[in-house]
């Protein structure tokens, strides 16, 4: 049966509308993943010269058991962001006479195809020969490298369980991620120390052979907890429609409503946000966006030179708005046809993404005040690189988003999704990125830094000021090209 | 009611839609007057849904110009404020609940709470409890009560010009007749300029003062409705199968 449904799904992928326009991306991936898998490949092999390097007189297997643990953590949140779990349309079988067992074993170990569990081997596999054998034994390589492919495997059923558990009880996964923060604050404050726990514990694989048990219990607990969740699923009604759930009310706000018909186009705005899943999935990656600035901030060469920052700055600020006016139209691809023939001024549609725009970078700007504690400098670069963004980046992304004229279905999302995306997204990211430098350079090569950063804030500012004849221009190219988009987004 | 006024409220002026080089649709000349129910007929492919949408300024047409009211749409937004469609589920927001988006249709077109209030009144019956107050997002909807959804917020405002495409199709028997009771009413009180199209010859020559026949882009037959109406569609239809074989 197994044959059967992995036969069913090849053919869904490559007879699938979009496939031919994927195949440029996927050959793209497919070259990301290689060259990764080259990187880690040279540094499985190196590891241990680096570890000696940097650690002379310890064992290099201490250490880099030393470091597991951290890779497991990161693995899961990468994973979380990062691992698809698609869905396999179960409808056209359970009306077979195909156990609903064979089919929930096949849901749930379809997950182990996913990249993320092979590329840790490229690294794993050569240290367990190239260290572990010789300086231990064979067995023990293979008893450590057997351990860790369970620990990769068990992660991978941890995410699926909690990517799945995301629709229907998202409190579980909150609950997890309040759980992992725990121990991470715990040990960046040195309360406990991770590393050594993790020294311990996977150093008592070659001590006490036994444990090797413990990954074995995890995976069949995290398959077993898999397989109940979705056995318990398998109504096709359950799975569709979330019956008797809460209609939130969101975008049920006075103010909104108060402003009349302005109100109320922000209002279905933020509606699409939050029940679709596709936009639901951005507005979690805003951690990821507002955090950005933490892998840069407390290094000093960063902050000597304020370009890079700048450049961190515009991505803190205006990542979340990038990614929103990037598909400004395409976002309501699958109701286009209401707004174009409802009583809709386009200028006062495109007012509305204008200060929609807005709002999400103010939110990002709103939390990124806090990293004031490294410095002032960083908030003037944050402020001036806000402005930037709602005074002129905005603009051009706008101006871009009338070339995307894929539709987008909203009910599938994930971070690598490039349904709907077409090359006139990435067009638009190089000046977004660019610009604010190329202001900055000339200003501190003179010397003058501080006015250099004034500089993109005036510009803002300008664009600010401007408003109106800016948004005219993306009237007139939205005008120039509504009947491409209204007839691309009718295409499913 | 027909010759209350002459008034034209559409104008089609030698329009043409062509799609790689094949013409789908082609209409040397074509008035609408104010008032008029007029419907649509033909068979797949025929360029109902295209006619439609070049109405509605969604497609550009390669030649020719719509005029409503006097203006032509594609220049002007503001056939907008008077006309009201609902073409296919395009038309729908479908992550809204039926409450939320006819709150939004109203808010659009500028109706007060008052108004949205008598219209839940109006089509208290139509709806006929499965609609509202049920919790539902409009995606977690029946095709049938999607349909309703649509159609309802569509006459939710008087406009002037009614399009539709398809009304009756995938509505229950009982919901097929409260609309046509509906339409018929409106077609005696308010005057309204109404397009319709449809596949069910029954329904259109009920409904429909004036029935345009499309094929392969073509008017073929332009009837004024009388008591005949149904028999002649049925003819033709019946013709055209003879002529092939």
């Amino acid at each position: 049966m197994f044959k059967w449904f992995i036969n069913h799904e090849w053919k869904r992928a490559t007879r699938s509308n979009v496939w031919h326009k994927k195949v440029a991306t996927n050959i793209l991936m497919g070259f990301l993943i290689f060259m990764m898998m080259l990187y880690l490949l040279a540094l499985g092999l190196f590891v241990d010269v680096i570890i000696r390097g940097l650690y002379p007189d310890q064992d290099p297997v201490g250490i880099l058991n030393g470091f597991l643990v951290y890779y497991f953590l990161i693995d899961l949140i990468a994973r979380f962001y990062l691992q698809q779990v698609s869905a396999f349309t179960i409808e056209s079988y359970l009306h077979l006479p195909v156990k609903r067992s064979t089919i929930t074993h096949y849901v749930v170990l379809r997950t182990i195809t996913s990249i993320f569990n092979y590329l840790p081997l490229f690294v794993f596999i050569p240290f367990a020969v190239k260290v572990i054998a010789p300086d231990y034994s064979v067995a023990d390589a293979w008893l450590w490298l057997l351990t860790l492919i369970f620990l990769v495997f068990t992660n991978n059923f941890i995410i699926s369980y909690l990517k799945r558990q995301l629709g229907s009880n998202p409190k579980v996964v909150g609950l997890f991620a309040i759980f992992l923060a725990i121990f991470i604050f715990l040990d960046y404050f040195d309360v406990i120390s991770l590393s050594s726990f993790s020294t311990f514990a996977f150093g008592l694989i070659f001590t006490h052979q036994i444990t090797v048990i413990i990954p074995v219990v995890a995976i069949i607990g995290v398959y077993i907890l898999n397989y109940n969740f979705l056995r318990n699923r398998l109504y096709s009604e359950e799975i569709n429609i979330r019956k008797h759930k809460k209609i939130d009310s969101i975008g049920n706000i006075r103010y909104l409503r108060s402003i009349g018909l302005t109100g109320e186009l922000i209002a279905l705005e933020m509606k699409l946000m939050w029940r679709n899943k596709r936009p639901r999935t951005i507005i979690y990656m805003l951690p990821l966006f507002v955090l950005y600035g933490f892998f840069f901030y407390p290094q000093e060469i960063y902050q000597e030179t304020f370009g890079f920052l700048i450049f961190v700055g515009v991505f803190m600020t205006g990542g979340m708005m990038l990614n929103y006016a990037n598909y400004a139209f395409g976002w309501e691809s699958s109701y286009f046809d209401t707004i174009l023939t409802n009583n809709i001024s386009i200028d006062r549609y495109l007012k509305v993404k204008f200060l929609n725009s807005i709002i999400i970078s103010a939110i990002c700007y709103i939390l990124t005040i806090p990293y004031l504690f490294f410095g002032w400098e960083i908030l003037l670069i944050n402020t001036v690189t806000f402005l930037y963004n709602i005074g002129l980046l905005v603009f051009v992304l706008l101006y871009m988003a009338t070339y995307n004229k894929k539709r987008m279905d909203l009910s599938k999302g994930s971070v690598f999704n490039y349904q709907g995306i077409g090359a006139s997204n990435w067009l638009a990211m190089i000046p977004a990125f660019l610009l604010p430098v190329i202001v900055y350079l000339p200003f501190s090569f003179a010397g003058y830094k501080i006015a250099g950063l004034m500089a993109i804030g005036v510009l803002g500012l300008i664009g600010l000021i401007f408003y109106k004849s800016l948004l005219k221009i993306v009237k007139n190219q939205f005008l120039k090209r509504r009947y491409i988009m209204a007839e691309g987004f009718r295409e499913r | 009611m027909e010759g209350k006024n002459n008034e034209i409220m559409i104008e089609v002026k030698d329009l043409s839609k062509a799609y790689d080089g094949v013409t789908v649709l082609n209409i040397p000349g074509l008035k609408i007057p104010k008032g008029e129910s007029f419907g649509l007929v033909g068979n797949n492919g025929a360029g109902k849904t295209t006619f439609f949408r070049l109405m509605l300024d969604l497609i550009r047409a390669n030649s020719g110009t719509v005029m409503t009211k006097g203006k032509n749409v594609s220049k002007d937004e503001n056939w907008k404020f008077h006309t009201a469609s609902y073409l296919d589920d395009g038309f729908l927001i479908d992550f809204l609940t039926p409450e939320e988006f006819f709150r939004f249709t109203a808010n659009v077109r500028s109706l007060t709470e008052g108004d949205l209030s008598e219209f839940y009144i109006l089509f208290k019956d139509f709806f006929n409890d499965e609609i509202l107050e049920k919790g539902k997002l409009i995606r977690d909807l029946s095709r049938g009560n999607q349909k309703k959804v649509g159609i309802a917020a569509t006459l939710m405002s008087d406009p002037e010009i009614i399009i539709m495409d398809e009304p009756f199709n995938s509505l229950d028997p009982t919901t097929q007749i409260r609309l046509k009771i509906i339409l018929n009413d409106w077609r005696k009180d308010k005057n309204t300029t109404m397009l319709i199209s449809s596949h069910d010859l029954n329904h259109v020559s009920e409904v429909c003062d004036r029935i345009v026949i499309l094929d392969k882009g073509n008017i073929v037959k332009d009837i004024h409705s009388s008591n005949n109406t149904l028999k002649e569609l049925e003819d033709y239809f019946y013709t055209q199968i003879y002529a092939q074989s």
